[in-house]
């Protein structure tokens, strides 16, 4: 990889020529009666075949978003799209896409109870791209359709073709869903929060089962979720996103061991585990998401954030790249600027946006 | 659903019995039918004979009760008895009257039905855009204009100035001559009740379409076209289907109004006429067929809310 292309691509999965997909200064607006809604806010990537993007934010922080005005799913008039997107090297956007979906790019969906056509047969609906875009003709269709269940887990595949939707488990429709998103072979998988809608029990099933087609067919994948921890082991590279913007981007494990932004750090520290100690207080992250019409001056995530300082809130942190490790923040968790900034906070016992913090650094 | 369907021609048995019952008490409350049979001669003392002939030619002379259990047998042996007015039998009145309603009938359905089905699917498909504002404006005027008016609009201007279509309905030319005559009526009937289907399936596809098995669809690579026609217009026919079997059981008693500005002797006219005259086996065999035809429709409509939707089967 040259010099000149890490500069230009700050973080990049792969080693590919091209790559898969190439994300350059992103950016999706939707245009609303109080002003341009900046859902997607210069978003920059690149992903290699075989590899996967873990994209993980809160609700609204515009991942759904980015995925599906990337595939081109988006159907509003209102929708702005601007920057660059070359798919196998191809630029997208501002082309229909519709071309490339089923058999290129393809989407599982977050609520496999509602994502599932529920008057047509479940052969039917794995059937039709197949015979859209691989050319089968019925009886072959519906092989395929049973070899894809097979692989995909569901035990009597052959019976399962003649049910419809509502007549299988939540786990079940999103198999069949992976079944569908698989069944025209595509380059690229978008995973819209796959397990978000689903028990427990079963969600490690779903992931790890993605995670393994994922590998075996070579697919390059953007795993969406708000969860960091189904991110960690299931994904080469993790983008942070708040706001329409990637505040943090890094190699999964980079991110996990060297975390540099304090919203990863907040989002990482929300969320309970098992090595947590008995009855420890888990520190939620004080308030929402930023307005994308008119968005905080300076930094986005300052109005939430402990280690806010004056700085934070007048100028927008341009983004550091530190080799294959990007951030954008004045106050890198980890080092001795932000240690001596939440110290000024704990004196102080605000944040220069008025947020309180307790004595040992915490904010409610 | 045999069940279903066994529970509700049950039900339909005794909902007939009511009815006739009803119609049969009531009609015989309205004026005297000897009169009716034999004209201002029943007050002659010189027809007494015939008076009593007649009494008890059409079993005026017993009771009630007695002589709804004589009607019923009948019925329950394919006979509706004859026309108090020229004595012609029940049966072949509406042999000859009912066809033409059910054709008029049928053909105006299929008509509203072909006419609604594209115009709801390309007005949902845009909604809000120019093709379905302007469908908009066009179905409210069909809705609001009375049939009566409609049917003299499409009459002077295709029968008439145009002459496109006969003038009257001719039924003893063959077939095509019999559709082509009916054309105009069955017209008349349809654009409403089409303008009607039209919001409803618009309404219906409009919601459908924000559903994520919609995108879910568009993300396989289905062309547009399969996305309408193929996933949603399926989930979205049932308040169609539903106000299709309330006006199909409507129209198979004729329609009035149409059947008289097109000069259509049918079903529609002659239950008005047969009720003017007092006519009660013309009206009691109407009503019955009517009743029964409504019935049997809707339950069609539910036999056919279990083929769209499988989450109904039971």
């Amino acid at each position: 990889m040259s010099e000149l292309a890490v500069e230009a691509n700050p973080v990049s999965v792969g080693t590919n020529a091209t790559p898969v997909l190439e994300v350059k200064d992103y950016k999706v607006g939707f245009k609303t009666e109080r002003g341009l809604a900046r859902a997607v806010d210069g978003v920059n990537f690149t992903l290699g075949t075989g590899k996967t993007l873990g994209i993980v934010g809160e609700s609204g922080s515009g991942k759904s978003v980015l995925n599906r005005s990337i595939m081109g799913l988006v159907v509003s008039s209102r929708q702005i799209e601007e920057g660059s997107v070359k798919f196998h090297g191809q630029e997208i956007v501002g082309t229909n896409r519709q071309p490339y979906w089923g058999k290129k790019m393809s989407m599982i969906f977050q609520d496999p109870m509602t994502s599932l056509n529920p008057v047509m047969k479940i052969g039917k609906q794995i059937g039709e791209p197949l015979r859209m875009h691989l050319g089968m003709d019925k009886k072959q269709a519906a092989e395929r359709a049973t070899e894809l269940l097979t692989q995909v887990g569901i035990p009597e595949p052959g019976r399962r073709l003649k049910q419809y939707p509502h007549e299988l488990s939540g786990g079940m429709r999103q198999r069949v869903m992976i079944a569908i998103a698989l069944s025209g072979e595509p380059d690229f998988l978008v995973a819209d929060e796959p397990t978000t809608a689903l028990d427990v029990t079963v969600q490690k099933y779903i992931l790890d089962l993605l995670r393994k087609l994922q590998v075996e067919r070579n697919m390059a994948m953007t795993l969406i979720t708000h969860d960091l921890g189904v991110a960690r082991g299931r994904t080469d590279e993790l983008l942070v996103m708040y706001g329409g913007r990637s505040l943090e981007q890094a190699p999964t494990e980079t991110l996990f061991n060297n975390m540099r932004h304090p919203y990863t750090e907040a989002l990482l520290e929300s969320i309970p585990t098992l090595d947590h100690a008995k009855h420890t207080r888990l520190n939620p992250i004080p308030g929402s998401p930023p307005d994308i019409v008119n968005p905080p001056k300076g930094c986005r995530f300052a109005p939430r954030c402990k280690y806010a300082q004056p700085e934070c809130v007048t100028d927008d942190p341009p983004s550091v790249v530190d080799g294959d490790h990007a951030y954008a923040c004045f106050f890198p968790v980890g080092t001795e600027a932000n240690q001596l900034a939440l110290e000024k906070n704990i004196a102080a016992g605000e944040t220069a946006v008025g947020l309180p913090v307790t004595k040992n650094g915490q904010v409610f | 659903m045999v069940k279903m369907i066994a529970t509700r021609l049950v039900l339909l048995v005794s909902l007939l019995l009511a009815v006739s019952m009803i119609t049969f008490g009531s009609m015989n409350l309205l004026g005297d039918p000897l009169f009716n049979i034999l004209g201002p001669a029943v007050d002659d003392p010189r027809s007494a004979d015939k008076v009593a002939q007649a009494r008890a030619d059409f079993n005026l002379d017993k009771n009630l009760p007695h002589r709804y259990g004589l009607w019923l047998g009948d019925v329950l042996q394919g006979d509706f008895g004859n026309s108090y007015a020229n004595g012609v039998s029940v049966n072949s009145i509406v042999g000859e009257k009912l066809p033409r309603s059910l054709l008029l009938a049928g053909m105006a359905l299929v008509m509203a039905v072909v006419i609604a089905i594209p115009m709801g699917v390309f007005a949902a498909a845009r909604a809000n855009k120019a093709f379905d504002k302007a469908t908009t404006f066009v179905t409210f005027g069909f809705v609001a204009l009375p049939n009566f008016a409609l049917g003299v609009i499409l009459y002077y201007l295709f029968a008439v100035r145009w002459q496109i279509f006969p003038l009257k309905y001719i039924e003893d030319e063959g077939l095509f001559m019999k559709l082509k005559s009916m054309f105009l009526p069955a017209l008349t009937l349809a654009l409403p009740i089409a303008a009607v289907y039209q919001r409803l399936l618009r309404t219906d596809l409009i919601t459908t379409l924000q559903e994520d098995f919609i995108l879910m669809a568009r993300s396989k690579g289905v062309s547009r076209r399969k996305v309408l026609f193929g996933h949603a217009l399926r989930p979205s026919m049932f308040s169609f289907i539903t106000v299709f079997g309330l006006n199909a059981g409507a129209l198979i008693g004729g329609a009035l109004v149409v059947e008289t500005i097109f000069n259509i002797p049918g079903a529609g006219r002659e239950i008005v006429e047969s009720i003017i005259r007092d006519d009660f086996p013309v009206v009691l065999a109407l009503v019955l067929i009517i009743t029964g035809g409504f019935v049997l429709l809707n339950l069609l409509v539910d036999v056919l809310y279990t083929v769209l939707d499988p989450r109904v089967r039971a």
